[in-house]
This record gives structure tokens, C-alpha cells and sequence, in this order.
């Protein structure tokens, strides 16, 4: 809980899920990517790095191999998810910020299915950890999704706290009660029925069929928020929550299956590392995923569209960046500064650009009522 | 300085908001050691101009000033504390875990050897500050654990102690007691006499005008009408100018109204959002094609009120019976599912939601209707946007387009939006609030057709209206409320305008 933590709840508070993605806000969005790369040029070129051959480093170590791409496009797909259940609670007027550790329960729980069941067809405990793993996220912030609804306790507050119960229940499962007889393995539970696991797509990268399930699981919120009768009461309801109740919305329902539903996602992503990357359930399953993903849902502003767009981009800056520092030899977090000024303009937007219309619209008060008065004295 | 030379000088000022003129060329003179008192309804102007004199706004046009300097440039309530002025707002600024004293010093403690904060000294100098002004308090008591009426009382003292000899007073008794009001009133007439202080009070209760002021401007609109000396009217002549307004409508009723009782209120009682009783017992029943309406000074309740019959608002008492079945426990959804419709008086907060389309406002409450949502799944965009345009023609809601977010509709479109929403779901009982508030002429008469259009086909309608005319020309009955409580009723057509507004601020 370092970084992305800190800059996630700072930004949460500066990027409401009210605003819309408008073409003033996108022109505003390539203003501070631009920028944001222009001040990592200047900090490359402070540490005597040549800044184009960086940035080209960057995008052919995020692109130029399959191997590559295949690992930018694993990590989109997990970016991409946890956005996305990120945006689907916030959409519903609720911040799920316990991400993290609803998708390690998810890991645990897929893992554990996985493995217990071996000798069952694959399918079925495919299917079976997919269950297990919805219903370990999603109840586990159904809770804090429930406490909010019925006693009004702040979910930021509690989903930030029930992280930390999560993440050390299920290192203490890997390291204790489930954990593997197999020699070599410091920490991990039993490995999955080897012929479940998701199979590689391109050659020894991290994208595995897996990608198939994310892109369903995309497809179907991305429907959920956009074409439904749901999503339109979620709209109602998190642009306006008196609004909605006023009109007869079940609002509180709405919050909790949003957070329910977003829980869920993030089991599906421990799922997938489980299953697609890992085999086993390892507390090194996630470092901070789901806060990355929370980051790409604030700066696009909750679109579902938005948020894939953007998971794409974050990804190229997050696995280009560690070939950069192979290849160019300048360290990595020169691409998490990039991310991080990226971020600061985005959640600096909305205050900037409004003091912009503010003062134009006082000054135009002015000059009217200036002129309106003279005519008069005349 | 002479007897009655002004303290503080208004000279033509204008107050632009983003699409209200707040105060409208206001020249207004207050004389040195009196209580003036400016009264108006609630958005007339009166707190925005004293927000410009304590500094906290800057005039669009126009000067003020203060003990015969105009305030500087870049006017702020420093600066206006510096030149005497001190406020109170109606909400207190005041930190409730610090003693009397600490909350009094705050921002300028006594120093010992310039470093340490010197406890003893400013006990000492808010037990002076107290004893001259007659304002007994204990500088050591904790403010949270204080009466509102003494948390108001360490506020003006706060105020004398920076030097204030111009005290500003924002609706001082909305909070208190009959009693902590009578001491309040002690306290300003006490310092008037002794001290040469010049008391503003902001109010829109009559009584306490004429019991409290020496002069008394009425202000409307943001224009000040009358600035009149307070032993040379009375209470009926002040309300006429707050409240009154040409009649410039025909008449619409056809029949009278029916027998059945539709939505009948019993002793109904609810808190308002401070927590302090707002409503307090209120009994009143609506008949089918009968149109009842509230009048009140905003503020005195009728907010609570409606927000208690649709169940937006717990209650602490009483019963709502609609149709014969008591509805105090339901929810909006359930309520709505009965068959009552509700226009809220506050359109952007609860009645429509901004950032959504036009199409979208005017279809929440029907989305999942088969004919806009298929297997309750699927949102029927398509039958979504040819409903929204039949209603918005229906109802002539000029907008650019129906797929702009609400909030960018002119005032009047936005409130037809909520009406053309609220009728077309042809619910036999409406409550309605403030139809017609920043709605222009035009608007005013289509929206009052409509009601009565309601009103003659059978529907029972409670009106809840600041608007005097409004409230004429519509009711069939007519029930004051005055602090929560309803002070007369009175078929239309029985008593004058005159003489409702006795009743409106609390007459008898």
C-alpha cells in the first residue's frame, strides 16, 4: 500500500464520476500525456539518457516482439478489468477501493477449486473456480457494499481496511493450512490440474486464453453500462442520487449490486493470474493491480469505452518501461514519474479548466453590466 | 460625527449572478445607532447584500461605504472587520471543542513573551469584554456544550471583540427558542442604547421588525422597494409589499370540487436537516378535484411537509393516509406506485438530474415499462427518444436538442421537464412545490393551465407556493403555515391578501 495507493485516494477525490467524457476533456487528456512525456524527456536528458532513443526503447519493448505484445495485452486485460470494476461501482454512486483484496480471495478461491479438483474434466473446473472466485470477490465486498447501504458507514473507508484483512488471510493460507507439500515452493497453495490452466497464446508470453473470458466479461459491462435498463438507472443514480430516489430508483439496491458485481470482477482477475500465469495461488499473485486499474478509471472518467482504450496505453508505459531499462538502461520509474504527471494534470482538469470559464464568465458579467450601466447614465 | 449622519452608505449597487440579478441598483442609507431591519422572502437579495458590505462578495457595479470611506478594491471580510463591520451568519462559525474564550481569541490570542499562548489573559479580557456589554457568559465553558441561543450570543461577542460598531445579524432567531429570542433581543437593545452600536438585522418575521427596529426596507427581487421608518407602518403593510403582485391572469376553474378524501395528513411531525422540529403537528386533508394550497414564508416547514408525504423524509410522528391507507412508511418507489406524482421545488437538487439528457429526465420513473426496456434488460433507446420528443412537444420544451444534458435548459424548460414528466404518468394526487419559481410570464401561465387542467379532470392536488398570486388564482382552499405549524384555513375567496400574509408570518 505505498504509491498507488496514496495517489488513488488523493485522485478519487479530485475526479468525480459525474463528469462525461467530453472532446474538451480528451483535447485536455493528449495535453498532459504530451506533457507528461516531454517532462520524462527532460529528466532523461538531466541523467545524460538520450530521450528518443528511450521513448523508442519504450514503445519496442512494449510492441515490437509478440512476446511483447502478448505481455502489453495481458497486462491491458488486467488493467482493463479492475478499471472496470472500478467504474462499474462508481457508476452506481459507490467506490469500491478493496479491490485488491477481493481478487486475491478470488486467486485463493479459484486456486484451491482448481486444485481439489483435479481429475474432473477441465471444463467443469474451469467453470467451477469461475464460481468460486465470483462468489469469494463479490461477497467479500458485498460487505462494505452492505454496511454502506444499511448504516451508512463510508466504503472508502472500509473497503481501504478490509484490503489488508484479505491480503494477509490469504498469505497466511499459502504460507499455513494450505500450503503446498511440493519441494522448492517457498510460499503457495497446491497447484491447479495442469491441463485446466490456460494456455499460452503467443510463446512464452503472458497472454493465455484467459484473454477470452476477460473479453466476455468486458463485452457484458460494457453492455451492463451502456445498453441496459440497469445502466440507465445507474447513470440516474450516480449523477443525481436524490434524483434518483425522488424517481423511484432503488438506489440502495443499485450501490450494492454494483459493488457486488465489481467484487466479483476482481475475483476473476485473481482468477485469471491463478490460472493463466501462476498455477498456484502465491501472494505475489497481484502488486497493487487493482489500483492501477482504479487509476485508468478515474482519469477516463468511469467510460467503459474509455477505460480500454486507456488500459492499452497504461500497459505500453508499464511493460515498455521495464524493456526500456534493459535496452536504453535508464530505470523504469522514469515511466511511473510519466504516469504520475499524467495523472496530476488529469486530476488537476477539471479545477484548472473550470477557474478558466469562471474568470471568463465573471469578467463577460462585468463588461455587460459596465456597459448596461453607462447606457443608462447616458 | 452627527446624530443621524450614515454609518454605511449603499450607493447603486448590482449584484450579477450567473443568470440572476441578485441585488438590483440598491441605494440604501444606515444611520448611526440604529436597528435596521431589511426584510424580503427568501432569495429577494437581502443576505447578498450584506455579503457585499461583510465583503465576502464583490459588488458587479456600484460603492459602499463605510463611515464615509469606500471600501477598498479588494474588499474582504478583514478588511470590513478593520473598518467595524462584524457578522453573524445563521449558521455559526464557531469551533465546538474550544472554550468561550479560545473561540473568541481565535485568530488574534493574546501572546505571552510573544510565543506562548497566554490562557489566563484572555479569560480575563472576555470576562471584561462580557461584563461591559452585559452579555453574561463563562469564558471557560466548551462551546459545543453551550444552548444555540449562547453560541449565538459568544458569535456577537465574538464580533464586539474585534471592534465591530456595525453588527450584522443574518436571521438570528431562525434557531431559537421564544425565550432565547426574548434574550437576544435584550442583548441588541442593550447595546444600542450603551454602546452607539449600529444593529442590521436580516429577517423575514414581521413581528420582531416592528418590536426591534427603528427603520425597516423591504426588499423584492433584488430591487429595494421602500426603506420606511418602522412606528409609521404596521405588519399588513409590510407583507403586502414582501409578498404582494399584480393579478394578471383569467380565471380557469370549472366545478366544484369533490367529497372524497384523497390524501389526508394527521398530525403530521418531522425534523428539518439541523435536526430541529420543522414540522410540528400539522393536520390537513386534500378532496379528488380540489386543489389545496400551502402558503407560508419559505422556510417555515413546507419543504419538510412534502418531502414527509413522499417519504423522502423519516417522521417523528403523525400519519399519512392515502386513499384510506396509511403510506407514512413507504418509500418514494412505493408511493409513486400508488399513484401520487411529485414536483419538487427544488429542480436541479431533487427534480431532475443535470448531467443527464432531456430524454432521460423526462423518462425516469417509466424505464422499465416493455415499451423502453425489452425483458426489463435491454434500454429501447430508440422508443426512448420518440417519447421524450411526443412530451417535449406536448409540453413545448425548447431545448437545442434532446440528447443535451438537462442542466443547459433555461429555467422555465427545466420545469416543464418535470411537469411533462410528473403528468404523464396521470396520477390521480400530485404534490406540487414552487411550480412557477424563476419561471418567466409566459411560462407561468402555461404551467398554471396545466395544474388546472389536472385539477378540473379530478385530481387531488396539494400547492405549496411562496407566490401569493400563485396561490389565489389556483386554490380551492387555502392553509397558512407558519414555524411548522398551519395558522389558519380558509376557503379561496373568504379572505384578502392582506390579511393572509397576517397569517403567514405568524399574526395569531
Amino acid at each position: 500500500m505505498s504509491t498507488g495507493f496514496l495517489q488513488s485516494v488523493r485522485t478519487l477525490f479530485a475526479l468525480k464520476p459525474k463528469q462525461k467524457l467530453t472532446a474538451q476533456y480528451l483535447l485536455s487528456l493528449f495535453a498532459a500525456v504530451a506533457l507528461a512525456f516531454l517532462v520524462g524527456a527532460g529528466i532523461m536528458l538531466l541523467c545524460g539518457y538520450d530521450p528518443i532513443t528511450c521513448y523508442a526503447a519504450l514503445f519496442k519493448g512494449a510492441l515490437g516482439k509478440p512476446r511483447a505484445l502478448g505481455n502489453t495485452l495481458a497486462k491491458t486485460v488486467t488493467l482493463c478489468l479492475t478499471g472496470l470494476a472500478m467504474s462499474l461501482a462508481a457508476k452506481a454512486g459507490i467506490f469500491n477501493v478493496g479491490g485488491e483484496g477481493q481478487l486475491y480471495l478470488g486467486g485463493l478461491a479459484a486456486a484451491v477449486v482448481g486444485a481439489r479438483m483435479n481429475g474432473s474434466p477441465a471444463w467443469l473446473i474451469v467453470a467451477c473456480s469461475l464460481l468460486a472466485a465470483m462468489a469469494a470477490g463479490g461477497a467479500y465486498a458485498w460487505i462494505p457494499g452492505a454496511l454502506k447501504v444499511k448504516l451508512k458507514v463510508n466504503e472508502v473507508v472500509t473497503t481501504i481496511l478490509l484490503n489488508s484483512a484479505a491480503i494477509y488471510f490469504c498469505s497466511y493460507m499459502a504460507n499455513g493450512p494450505l500450503k503446498t507439500a511440493e519441494r522448492g515452493i517457498e510460499s503457495g497453495t497446491d497447484s491447479i490440474a495442469s491441463y485446466a490452466a490456460f494456455t499460452p497464446l503467443i510463446r512464452l508470453s503472458n497472454l493465455t486464453t484467459g484473454v477470452f473470458y476477460a473479453a466476455v466479461i468486458t463485452l457484458l459491462v460494457w453492455y451492463l453500462m451502456t445498453r441496459s435498463t440497469v445502466g440507465f438507472e445507474m447513470k440516474i443514480t450516480g449523477t443525481n442520487e436524490r434524483f434518483a430516489r425522488y424517481g423511484g430508483i432503488r438506489a440502495d439496491r443499485l450501490a450494492l449490486w454494483g459493488m457486488t458485481l465489481s467484487g466479483m470482477i476482481c475475483g476473476v482477475v485473481g482468477l485469471l493470474e491463478v490460472f493463466g500465469l501462476h498455477h498456484r495461488f502465491m501472494t505475489t499473485i497481484s502488486s497493487e493491480f487493482y489500483f492501477d486499474g482504479m487509476l485508468v478509471a478515474m482519469i477516463m472518467r468511469y467510460q467503459p469505452f474509455g477505460v480500454i482504450l486507456m488500459s492499452f496505453f497504461f500497459a505500453i508505459l508499464n511493460i515498455g518501461g521495464s524493456a526500456m531499462e534493459l535496452s536504453a538502461g535508464i530505470s523504469s520509474e522514469v515511466m511511473l514519474i510519466v504516469q504520475s504527471v499524467i495523472i496530476f494534470f488529469m486530476a488537476a482538469e477539471g479545477g484548472i479548466s473550470e477557474k478558466l470559464r469562471a474568470g471568463a464568465a465573471a469578467r463577460r458579467i462585468r463588461r455587460d453590466a459596465r456597459r448596461a450601466g453607462k447606457g443608462a447614465a447616458v | 460625527m452627527s446624530e443621524n449622519a450614515p454609518i454605511v452608505r449603499f450607493e447603486h449597487i448590482s449584484m450579477q449572478f450567473p443568470g440572476v440579478l441578485a441585488n438590483d441598483n440598491v441605494t440604501l442609507e444606515i444611520r448611526k445607532g440604529e436597528v435596521f431591519a431589511l426584510v424580503g422572502e427568501n432569495g429577494a437579495g437581502k443576505s447578498t447584500l450584506m455579503n457585499l458590505l461583510y465583503g465576502l462578495q464583490k459588488p458587479t457595479l456600484g460603492r459602499i461605504e463605510i463611515k464615509g470611506k469606500p471600501t477598498s478594491p479588494h474588499h474582504d471580510p478583514t478588511r470590513a472587520m478593520a473598518m467595524g463591520v462584524g457578522m453573524v451568519h445563521q449558521h455559526f462559525k464557531l469551533v465546538p471543542g474550544f472554550t468561550v474564550a479560545q473561540n473568541i481569541a481565535l485568530g488574534m490570542e493574546p501572546k505571552k513573551h510573544k510565543l506562548f499562548y497566554d490562557q489566563k489573559r484572555i479569560n480575563a479580557e472576555v470576562t471584561e469584554l462580557c461584563e461591559r456589554f452585559g452579555l453574561p457568559l463563562n469564558p471557560q465553558d466548551t462551546v459545543g456544550e453551550l444552548s444555540v441561543g449562547l453560541q449565538q450570543r459568544v458569535e456577537i461577542l465574538k464580533a464586539l471583540h474585534r471592534g465591530a460598531d456595525v453588527l450584522v445579524l443574518d436571521e438570528p432567531t431562525a434557531v431559537l427558542t421564544p425565550q432565547e429570542t426574548e434574550e437576544l433581543f435584550q442583548v441588541i437593545r442593550r447595546i444600542v442604547a450603551e454602546k452607539e452600536m449600529t444593529v442590521i438585522l436580516i429577517t423575514h418575521k414581521l413581528g420582531e421588525v416592528m418590536r426591534l427596529s427603528d427603520r425597516v426596507g423591504v426588499m423584492r427581487r433584488g430591487k429595494l422597494l421602500d426603506v420606511l421608518n418602522t412606528s409609521e407602518t404596521d405588519e399588513r403593510k409590510l407583507a403586502a409589499l414582501m409578498v404582494g403582485r399584480e393579478v394578471l391572469f383569467s380565471e380557469l376553474r370549472e366545478g366544484a370540487p369533490g367529497t372524497r378524501e384523497v390524501l389526508s395528513v394527521d398530525r403530521l411531525s418531522a425534523l428539518d436537516d439541523r435536526g430541529l422540529p420543522a414540522v410540528k403537528g400539522i393536520s390537513l386533508t386534500v378532496h379528488e378535484g380540489e386543489i389545496v394550497g400551502v402558503c407560508g414564508v419559505e422556510g417555515n416547514g413546507q419543504t419538510e411537509l412534502t418531502e414527509c408525504i413522499m417519504g423522502m423524509r423519516p417522521q417523528t410522528g403523525g400519519t399519512v393516509t392515502l386513499n384510506g391507507r396509511n403510506i407514512s412508511r413507504l418509500d418514494p418507489r412505493q408511493i409513486r406506485a400508488m399513484g401520487v406524482s411529485w414536483i419538487p421545488e427544488d429542480r436541479l437538487r431533487t427534480g431532475l438530474s443535470a448531467q443527464a439528457t432531456v430524454t432521460e429526465n423526462l423518462l425516469v420513473g417509466k424505464q422499465r415499462l416493455p415499451e423502453f426496456s425489452r425483458f426489463s434488460l435491454h434500454y429501447r433507446k430508440g422508443n426512448a427518444r420518440r417519447y421524450g420528443e411526443k412530451l417535449a412537444s406536448e409540453f413545448d420544451i425548447r431545448s437545442g436538442g434532446l440528447e443535451l444534458p438537462v442542466g443547459s435548459l433555461s429555467g422555465g424548460n427545466m420545469q416543464k421537464t418535470i411537469l411533462a414528466r410528473e403528468f404523464s404518468f396521470d396520477s390521480p394526487v400530485l404534490v406540487i412545490s414552487q411550480p412557477t419559481r424563476g419561471v418567466d410570464i409566459g411560462a407561468i401561465e402555461f404551467i398554471h393551465e396545466k395544474i388546472m387542467e389536472k385539477r378540473n379532470a379530478g385530481c387531488a392536488i396539494l400547492l405549496v407556493s411562496a407566490d401569493l398570486d400563485e396561490l389565489f388564482r389556483l386554490s380551492d382552499q387555502l392553509v397558512t403555515i407558519y414555524e411548522g405549524q398551519i395558522t389558519g384555513r380558509f376557503p379561496n375567496g373568504e379572505i384578502d391578501r392582506e390579511e393572509i400574509g397576517y397569517y403567514m408570518t405568524g399574526g395569531r
